[in-house]
């Protein structure tokens, strides 16, 4: 069974003080513009041009990093160890890649053979944002789920760092389709790539709310140990 | 706080719908003009150069001379002789010019040109020059003839009247014709006698209402052709073709009948040509003009503003003009106002007055030149003359001396001042270069005096096309004080709307749950995003693609809500893990959540609907591939699936068995009709209605109705509450206080009523729409029908988590996403006109608008008509719930919910779209866009009353009869207990064997009781 709240949080505080969510964070954020750069440069190819390549590049390159970086966020780091972690990780990647694809399909992505490279593509990375990060910090623990995405209740920095990102990058792609019905005629109007940008933008948002939380929460800690 | 008591929240609710209805009228009547211009007819005064006290014409009016008289007169003012003294106007419903024209610098395609022989032929040997004449939306029939024969654009109400003709009392060419006393034939559509009463000499109507038929409608037009060719009485005659507007209508632009009909139009031009035009008479020559009011869409629909239903032909076969070759015949653009002015000048009379046409310059060629510049300027004249009642401060300025205000208008080469100077100033500059032409040209030399002509007729032409443009795109002044004071009334009726529905709201929610969840104090997910849902939606209509993609918003916004359903299903309820419902309950929300939500999706791709994206494939295009078979294999499924489950959510209700087994015969014998009526009758690929097929389709209408009237009706009263729980209950000396009377028996009864109400109407109401949509639409009804059954399981199920108002918002968003599911848009072009005429022996324009009306909103009202089962007890746990006064007083007003929600939504909607309608009157597309969708919030209003009115009646109904039985019970009860064991005992026997034969009104049932002992 889990340990008791409050040694749990105490326990959170412990083994992931603010410089390891920092360097996470940036660590993400990092391969995320690492990846446009990369595609930019050697691919010459943008979200707009060619959507199925930088989104094939921007997802595998974040694979690793998030993969690595969040197992050290593990749960719970007595009972499970490191690589079984990324390990669970790797298995939410289809799986969050399947909700995410059917999410988006569901809510009116276009269905067709000249559709799927971008729809799995882009359901990849959106699995990368939300499912994979707290598949590899919490595992099958259904309860730390459904705290973190039913009840929103927060505690602790990994559950912030975990829980805003990807309510980030969900809202952000939702109202990144918002444009997609306009006439403008421009063609990041397409599927998927407005929705691409409005997920990465709420992610990154989400990852600097989190930063915030972070601070916050760091702070208020000091003033109530001293 | 004061507490709504059930007739307050009505008094309110009925005031403030009559504001919003009073409101609106007053808007519509200010925003939408319905007067022209200028009123009077153009007479010999039109001949004058136009001045600025403009009430000359009235004048003139009464002492007009007689025809003959007022012909020559005419004749002399304007200098140019009449070309022509007969005119044959041939108008073909829904021809597309490009049939005849071709496209784009392209010749029509092979198919097209062989259908077409003798026309093609008269185009390429320059005997007949065609134009693209551009028509303005809504391209219906009436608005388009009034514009062919009157030369100006009418109000944009003209589309709610297209139903219900009257009389053309506008100045038009027809008018002038009588007045220089033309003598006149019309054959076919009666729409021109409606126009025309008693102006023509002889005349036969035929209807342009039974879309279905494509071959008798055009004969009775046909079979006078020869009398009337040989007759030489006539000085006009019209001939108006439907035929091919029908086979449009049946089977689109590429439909198999599409190439025989124009081949018989061709057949009819080749005798008109043959007889009339070659043959003529001692000098009495004949023009022969073929025109379409509108064009078509792919699908052979029209009502709006694409290039394919604007496209319409004007074809002018017989002027005594040099054409040289096809593509100078067929490549030239016109608007379809144009036609008006053009017959005007070629046929000797004045220009109708509130014409926007400039003269179609080839056409004229046949005259010479000067007569040709008089010609334009007498057009420019009566352009003026508008412009001047629009622009009186422009063109009645202080001006200073004419040949001052000439010689700087010939300083300024070029005009670029703003719109309306501009036009002055081409003006001033035509008028200022003719003068001196008439100066010069005695003098001068004649090369240079054709030069000079052909330079001023140039500028004349430049003022008319500048103003006509000007002219049509106006911005007629709005009585902005009408409109504010309409729009104020509707934004209080729908805050006096809203601010009830919160109020309410608040109040069930603290009788539902007093102390578990605070109530009213937060929000939820779902609650929150439902008012978001609205306020986005209705803000998104200010975005003119919003508007016409809006399928996509409804389908995004309730797949949305209904995620948020499921997000709160998989979390589990609130707070507990699975505190109150089990782990498989759960799953089984998940599962009908998530069903509904793949239903929506087919639905969403069945028709891609919309104007930008409506080519992209989708199932519907998809299906009609497959051929006519799998469509109608598709068809009868979906029939028989929706009886069956219709049938079986009947026999779910396991009260009043036999009067149940009498409503599913009756419904299954109409299925069986409907089933019969599609096998049999709609396959015909000509798709002529039989008489058979006719009176089938009455017989179901029939049924279905007393269908209805009989379960609305009777059923309340029938019901009786189970006898033998009654016994039961007496023998456990349950039924000692009438709270729980009403609990254990009541309660399950009135909601049994409720059950079999709201079945019996959505299956009705599904069972007649299968009748009358296309048959491709009926794969979207069954998932329609899936959906609704699917999310009043859920609802059930889920009891409390989600407030009352939730639900029913969550129904009414099904509704509108089932709107556009269904392949409506906000074009009104995709209303589906065919099926308005099922069942009509005769004409009936308000029975056929009554069909269409059923049609188009077929969804929205499914969803409120079965807001009837709306159950809301189900907050009500223990029949302790009962005993408190705040709950009995809240179960007085129950059915206020989803009388209130739609008709807040509603309003919500209403009042900003008519905001957002005054704010973009100046916008490009505000008749093409937003005035069309603006009918159709209109219409879904009125759609929203009538659901409402039929849920509130029958939520009386059933309020009434509670009383009664309430009455019934209780005395029943108290009646019991005060019995001995051995009369009891009898009593029970006696009680069982009644509640065998449950259709035992309940008060000849206490009757028997007392009788019994």
């Amino acid at each position: 069974m889990s340990p008791p709240k409050e040694l749990k949080i105490a326990l959170d505080c412990f083994s992931s003080p603010l410089p390891k969510v920092f360097a996470v964070h940036f660590l993400c954020c990092f391969a995320l513009a690492a990846a446009f750069q990369f595609a930019h440069v050697y691919y010459s190819s943008s979200l707009v041009s060619d959507p199925v390549k930088t989104l094939l590049v921007l997802w595998i390159a974040e694979c690793p990093i998030v993969l690595l970086g969040y197992g050290f966020l593990r749960q719970d780091p007595d009972s499970c160890s490191y690589w079984k972690a990324v390990g669970r990780g790797i298995i939410g990647i289809p799986a969050g890649a399947l909700l995410s694809a059917s999410g988006a399909i569901i809510l009116g992505a276009p269905v067709g053979l000249q559709y799927l490279t971008k729809t799995l593509n882009w359901s990849f990375l959106l699995s990368l944002f939300t499912v994979v990060p707290s598949a590899t910090v919490f595992g099958p623990s259904w309860r730390d789920w459904q705290h973190l995405f039913g009840n929103l209740k927060i505690t602790g920095n990994v559950d912030h760092m975990v829980s805003l990102p990807a309510h980030g990058a969900v809202i952000g792609a939702w109202f990144g389709a918002w444009p997609m019905p306009l006439d403008w005629e421009r063609p990041w109007q397409e599927w998927p790539i407005c929705v691409s940008y409005g997920a990465i933008t709420g992610y990154l948002l989400g990852v600097i709310a989190s930063l915030i939380f972070a601070l916050v929460f760091q702070r208020s800690k000091h003033t109530k140990s001293e | 706080m004061a507490t709504l008591t059930c007739t307050r929240v009505a008094i309110f609710t009925i005031c403030a719908v009559l504001l919003q209805v009073v409101g609106l009228f007053l808007f519509v009547l200010g925003f939408f003009p319905t007067k022209p211009a200028l009123s009077g007819v153009s007479g010999p005064e039109s001949y004058n150069f136009p001045t600025c006290n403009s009430t000359d014409g009235h004048v003139e009016e009464l002492r007009r001379p007689p025809p003959e008289q007022l012909k020559a007169l005419y004749e002399g003012l304007s200098g140019i002789p009449s070309s022509f003294d007969r005119l044959v106007l041939m108008v073909v419903d829904g021809l597309p010019a490009e049939f005849v024209l071709g496209k784009s610098q392209m010749p029509p395609g092979k198919s097209m040109k062989e259908a077409m022989p003798f026309t093609q032929s008269l185009l390429s040997n320059g005997k007949a020059i065609g134009y693209h004449a551009k028509a303005e939306p809504p391209t219906v029939t009436m608005p388009r003839l009034k514009a062919i024969v009157s030369g100006a654009i009418g109000g944009f109400l003209d589309v709610a009247f297209n139903f219900n003709t009257q009389k053309f009392l506008d100045d038009n060419l027809l008018g002038q014709f009588d007045s220089i006393g033309w003598k006149m034939v019309m054959h076919g559509d009666e729409t021109w006698l409606k126009m025309f009463p008693g102006l023509f000499a002889r005349q036969d109507g035929v209807s342009s209402f039974f879309v279905k038929d494509t071959v008798e409608v055009d004969h009775n037009v046909s079979r006078h052709l020869d009398t009337e060719l040989r007759a030489k009485d006539w000085n006009l005659l019209i001939l108006h073709y439907l035929g091919l507007d029908h086979v449009g209508h049946i089977g689109g632009r590429h439909s198999v009948l599409m190439a025989p009909k124009l081949n018989e139009m061709d057949e009819i031009i080749r005798t008109i040509y043959t007889t009339a035009i070659l043959q003529e008479s001692a000098g009495k020559s004949t023009l022969l003009v073929v025109v379409s009011d509108h064009g078509m869409t792919d699908g052979g629909n029209h009502g709006g503003s694409s290039y394919e239903e604007t496209d319409s032909l004007a074809l002018f076969v017989g002027l005594h003009s040099k054409i040289q070759d096809y593509t100078s015949a067929t490549q030239n653009a016109a608007s379809q106002v144009d036609i008006a002015p053009t017959l005007a000048i070629l046929f000797g009379v004045p220009i109708p007055k509130n014409s926007v046409g400039v003269l179609i310059p080839e056409t004229l060629s046949c005259l010479a030149d000067e007569q040709q510049l008089r010609a334009i300027e007498l057009n420019s004249w009566q352009l003026v003359r508008l412009l001047l009642a629009e622009l009186p401060h422009l063109f009645c300025g202080n001006s200073p001396s004419k040949d001052v205000v000439y010689e700087q208008a010939l300083m300024t080469t070029r005009c670029n001042h703003s719109n309306e100077e501009k036009l002055y100033c081409f003006f001033l500059k035509a008028v200022a270069s003719h003068e001196i032409w008439k100066h010069e040209k005695l003098s001068s030399s004649t090369s240079s005096y054709v030069n000079d002509l052909h330079n001023v007729t140039a500028e004349y032409y430049n003022f008319s096309r500048a103003s006509a443009q000007w002219l049509s795109r106006r911005v007629t002044d709005k009585p902005l004080a009408l409109l504010a004071v309409g729009i104020s009334i509707m934004l209080i009726s729908s805050v006096v709307l809203v601010g009830l529905l919160f109020l309410f709201s608040k109040q069930v929610g603290k009788i539902q749950s007093p102390d578990s969840r605070n109530f009213g104090s937060k929000w939820h997910l779902d609650e929150v995003f439902v008012l978001a849902a609205v306020l986005i939606h209705a803000v998104s209509l200010a975005s003119s693609s919003m508007v016409e993609e809006e399928q996509y918003i409804w389908h995004f916004l309730t797949a949305t809500l209904f995620f948020i359903f499921l997000r709160t299903s998989v979390w589990g309820q609130l707070a507990g893990a699975s505190s109150n419902s089990c782990n498989g309950d759960r799953f089984f929300q998940i599962l009908l959540t998530l069903s509904l939500l793949i239903c929506g999706r087919i639905l969403r791709g069945w028709y891609q609907g919309g104007v930008n994206w409506t080519h992209h494939p989708d199932i519907s295009k998809w299906l009609e591939q497959m051929g006519p078979v799998s469509v109608q294999y598709l068809q009868v499924a979906s029939m028989v699936l929706v009886t069956g489950l219709g049938l079986f959510t009947l026999h779910q209700i396991k009260t009043m068995k036999v009067f149940i087994v009498l409503v599913q015969a009756s419904i299954f014998v109409t299925s069986i009709c409907v089933l019969l009526n599609t096998m049999v009758f709609k396959d015909s690929m000509t798709g002529i209605s039989t008489y058979s097929a006719t009176s089938i389709a009455q017989a179901i209408y029939a049924t279905l109705g007393v269908t209805f009237l009989g379960v609305t009706l009777t059923a309340p009263w029938l019901m009786p509450v189970s006898s033998y729980d009654i016994g039961k209950a007496m023998e456990h000396q349950f039924a000692s206080s009438d709270h729980e009377v009403h609990y254990n028996y009541l309660l399950p009864c009135i909601r049994d009523i409720s059950c079999l109400i709201g079945r019996t109407t959505v299956v009705c109401w599904c069972l007649l729409q299968l009748l009358l949509q296309h048959k491709i639409k009926a794969g979207p009804l069954l998932l329609l029908f899936v959906q609704l059954l699917i999310c009043m399981k859920y609802f059930s199920i889920v009891g409390s988590i989600h407030k009352p108002w939730v639900k029913v918002a969550a129904l009414y968003f099904l509704g509108m996403t089932g709107h556009f599911g269904l392949g409506n848009s906000n074009s009104l072009a995709t209303m589906d006109v065919a099926g308005a005429y099922i069942g009509l022996s005769s004409h009936s324009t308000l029975l056929s608008g009554i069909l269409l009306f059923i049609i188009t909103y077929a969804s929205p009202l499914l969803f409120l008509l079965s807001l009837v089962t709306y159950d809301p007890d189900e907050g009500v746990k223990s029949p302790l719930d009962l005993q408190s006064r705040a709950v009995r007083h809240y179960l007085q007003v129950k059915f206020g919910m989803p009388c209130l929600v739609p008709l807040a939504l509603n309003s919500v909607v209403l009042t900003t779209f008519t905001i957002i309608l005054l704010l973009m009157r100046n916008h490009l597309f505000v008749w093409s866009v937003f005035s069309p969708k603006y009918l159709y919030v209109c219409a879904a209003t009125i759609g929203v009353y009538i659901g409402v009115i039929t849920v509130a009646a029958i939520s009386g109904e059933k309020n009434e009869n509670e009383k009664v039985l309430k009455l019934g019970v209780s005395f029943r009860t108290s009646y019991m207990t005060t019995l001995s064991p051995s009369h009891k005992r009898w009593l029970e026997a006696v009680l069982e064997v009644l509640s065998f034969s449950s259709e035992q009104d309940i008060s000849s049932f206490v009757r028997t009781d007392a009788e019994g002992i």
